[in-house]
């Protein structure tokens, strides 16, 4: 394979970073008496802010910005998506623009004079959009014949972007407030630890295993950590020891798994009723009240941005370099793929899935922390059928059941795109009860889309 | 060695042995172990009635754990039985108090969607060659949404008396539901070791590609154990509504994994090939009488899932390593 990095396809990553900083951090008006003001004063509802301009295209930017990012990272791991980052690139300049058509709407309707106040922020944003939509134009000849729309369909993880967006923009359109930036961070903060837990979800099945005792074990940490901190423990220490709970459950089951050689199908299974019974019996059904102030790890908020969002992306950024460059991450998909090639050429089957069930109780340790933080009180029991919705997740981010392939980009994907489906579906005031049908139906649609897409390879 | 036994008829002891160190024969010995145990214990526990009531409550997952066993031996998976036992017991609650049908048609119905509910599963697995543990997994969720959707999460209540003979009532001196357990179990039995639907689904499982160059119809028998399952889900969803006289869209729950657990504890293999009907009546038999009498003996049953849970890891231990003992 070809490892000539075209330096133009870098530009749709950089354009997306570029466009992140400046709306969080240049200012955005000059007002005299106030000095500089930077857009989030805008985000504010309409009757809020001093403008009293629409903000709805505001979240697009940042959700667009993000997009584009992911995507451009992704992309540097396959030049074939230098396109398709192009096109997605000029979508996110749209939206961009979008936002100041309506600005200058409602500014020509308030008939103020707010234009010669608006600062760096504003302007380079606007020059931003009009770069974004225009570098689809720029011809790159090392990839030119990848140009086709199927390409955007190529894979798993942006079929699953291009539904996110699809999804936002519809229900967007039905119903405007649930682009409220509140809205749009509740629904990724409330979830983010279910992604957390679907990257080392993916590590597992990737690998050829399953694991059905996840929910119950997060669950379970997520108690501890409560329990611990309750009992006057350092809230560092009741941060990391799920951590160290979760590597050691999962040490204990890949060790059944592959020294006793007992499909990881049934130990899992086993776990699931010995963790969910510890956790009901240890706790009598009482929820954990009443941790001091600073245990709340979800709900700080570093640089503006929730901390569970944060480590959401953080942590899945590390964990697909990691699986994508590492030799120890590489060898989780050669497990997978095809273990005698693997056992051939000098790797330990057993090592990898060792490690594999290690990261995915770590993964577990970080998302009960996540669980058991994001809200006042924590549950004595986690929530209903957890452990399907975190295996839907990696599964429709395009993790082959079968081992050896998947990414935990889509893992993470696909687990936003479920979480914004129901409460898309809330926002549009569509029949609640039926949502659980919807999910199935996504489920299945995408099993089909990677389908047809594998026989079209095929021929 | 290998030859000499084949050749030469078996003496006793070596039959007996074969007996016993089959999977069926250590489930039975730690069966027996477990009920003289708990008989000691508790002296309600060795009860005629006693017995029969967990009859009763084991017959449900144990409908469901028949067509289990042959999917797993086939080396497929079915998640969705709980989902289409509580669809099926919607149908049945709301054709009959909503749309007014008779119940008897109702019932009839519910027998039916419960049919197509698992005929579909077996359709993508066969035709979209769909992994059956993503099909009924999208399914699970996919039917309790349905169940969920219909019934607007209202219950229905206010059945007929004769209908509580399924789920309550007793004929010859057995819980109804432990007859239909019991006919099924032999109709089970039968199809797995007499028929070639039976003997196909063991050559499926150990090799499909090689059991469809050998001519075996792979989809068509796919086809008609998913329905299989369907079917008996919806028998134990009719079954489980006589019983607690109410339809909910939560009933059956978690179901699945209850009887994926019986059919593993009774010794087939998840990956297909090997496994039998009399073992998955021990395992379900162990498991419900390890539940009951930890109940009996004051152990709370949040405690009892997790004896469940070690019971079925070692249950697996000692099976492999007994199984290498044996080929060694």
């Amino acid at each position: 394979m070809s490892s000539r990095l075209d330096p133009l396809v870098l530009l749709p990553l950089i354009l997306g970073i570029v466009t992140l900083i400046i709306y969080q951090f240049a200012p955005f008006v000059i007002q005299p008496d106030l000095g500089a003001t930077s857009i989030p004063t805008l985000t504010e509802t309409r009757s809020n802010n001093e403008f009293g301009v629409t903000t709805n295209g505001l979240i697009l930017i940042r959700i667009a910005a993000g997009a584009i990012i992911l995507l451009g990272l992704w992309t540097l791991t396959n030049n074939q998506l230098s396109r398709a980052a192009a096109a997605l690139t000029a979508l996110a300049g749209i939206l961009v623009l979008e936002y100041f058509v309506v600005f200058w709407r409602d500014y020509a309707q308030e008939g103020a004079t707010y234009l010669s106040s608006m600062g760096f922020g504003f302007w380079t944003l606007l020059g931003l959009g009009i770069l974004m939509l225009l570098q689809a134009a720029i011809p790159r000849p090392a990839v030119a014949r990848e140009f086709q729309l199927r390409s955007l369909a190529a894979n798993q993880e942006s079929a699953i972007l291009l539904a996110l967006v699809v999804l936002i923009v519809t229900i967007g359109i039905a119903s405007p407030r649930f682009l409220a930036t509140r809205n749009i961070l509740d629904i990724l903060q409330g979830n983010a630890y279910i992604a957390v837990a679907a990257i080392g979800m993916a590590m597992v099945i990737i690998t050829g295993n399953i694991d059905i005792s996840v929910g119950s074990l997060i669950g379970l940490l997520a108690v501890i950590s409560g329990r611990l901190v309750v009992a006057g423990a350092p809230i560092w220490l009741a941060w990391l020891t799920p951590l160290l709970i979760g590597a050691l459950v999962g040490l204990f089951i890949a060790l059944i798994v592959t020294y006793l050689r007992v499909p990881s199908i049934v130990v899992t299974l086993g776990m699931f009723s010995i963790l969910k019974g510890a956790l009901i019996l240890w706790t009598n059904g009482q929820r954990v009240t009443g941790m001091p102030e600073g245990f709340y790890l979800a709900q700080m908020k570093p640089f503006g941005i929730p901390m569970s969002i944060l480590f959401m992306l953080v942590l899945t950024l590390l964990a697909a370099l990691w699986m994508r460059y590492s030799g120890a991450g590489r060898s989780l998909y050669a497990v997978g793929g095809n273990a005698e090639a693997a056992r051939l050429s000098g790797l330990s089957a057993t090592r990898v899935v060792i490690m594999a069930f290690v990261l995915n109780g770590v993964f577990a340790g970080i998302a009960s922390v996540l669980y058991a933080t994001q809200l006042q009180i924590i549950q004595a029991t986690p929530p209903p059928a957890l452990e399907l919705f975190i295996i839907m997740a990696a599964v429709v981010g395009g993790v082959s059941i079968l081992g050896g392939k998947g990414t935990v980009i889509g893992a993470m994907l696909a687990a936003i795109l479920l979480n914004m489906i129901r409460s898309g579906m809330i926002f549009i005031d569509f029949n609640v009860f039926y949502l659980q049908a919807i999910t199935g139906l996504l489920i299945l649609l995408t099993v089909l889309i990677d389908l047809i897409r594998r026989r079209r390879q095929m021929v | 060695m290998a030859d000499a036994a084949q050749t030469s008829k078996p003496t006793w002891v070596q039959r007996l042995r074969g007996i016993l160190f089959s999977q069926e024969g250590i489930l039975l010995l730690i069966l027996l172990g477990v009920i003289i145990v708990l008989a000691q214990q508790n002296p309600n526990f060795w009860t005629v009635r006693n017995l029969l009531n967990q009859g009763r409550l084991m017959s449900e997952v144990g409908l469901v754990a028949l067509p289990m066993t042959f999917i797993i031996i086939t080396a497929g998976i079915d998640l969705s039985v709980g989902s289409i036992l509580g669809l099926s017991a919607i149908v049945l609650g709301v054709l009959w108090k909503g749309a007014g049908l008779p119940l008897e048609l109702a019932i009839f119905l519910a027998l039916i969607i419960g049919s197509l509910a698992g005929l579909m599963n077996g359709l993508f697995i066969v035709k979209l060659d769909v992994p059956p543990l993503i099909m009924t997994l999208a399914t699970l969720a996919l039917y309790r949404g349905l169940a969920q959707g219909i019934s607007q999460a209202r219950s229905v209540t206010g059945y007929p008396e004769w209908f509580f003979i399924f789920g309550q009532g007793r004929i010859l001196g057995l819980p109804t539901q432990l007859w239909l357990f019991i006919i099924f179990t032999i109709l089970s039995i039968i199809i797995l070791r007499r028929t070639t639907l039976g003997r196909s689904l063991y050559a499926i499982g150990n090799n499909p590609v090689g059991a469809r160059f050998s001519g075996l119809p792979v989809g068509r028998n796919l086809l008609i154990i998913y329905t299989y399952a369907g079917f008996m889900s919806a028998l134990a969803g009719v079954v489980f509504v006589s019983r607690v006289t109410t339809t909910r869209s939560d009933m059956g729950a978690g179901l699945e994994l209850d009887v994926i657990a019986a059919v593993v504890l009774g010794g087939t293999s998840i990956f297909g090939g090997k496994g039998t009907v009399i073992g998955t009546v021990i395992g379900l038999v162990l498991i419900q009488l390890l539940k009951n009498g930890l109940a009996l003996s004051g152990v709370t049953s949040d405690a009892t899932i997790i004896v469940i849970g070690v019971v079925l890891i070692l249950a697996i231990l000692v099976n492999n390593f007994i199984q290498l003992k044996r080929t060694s």
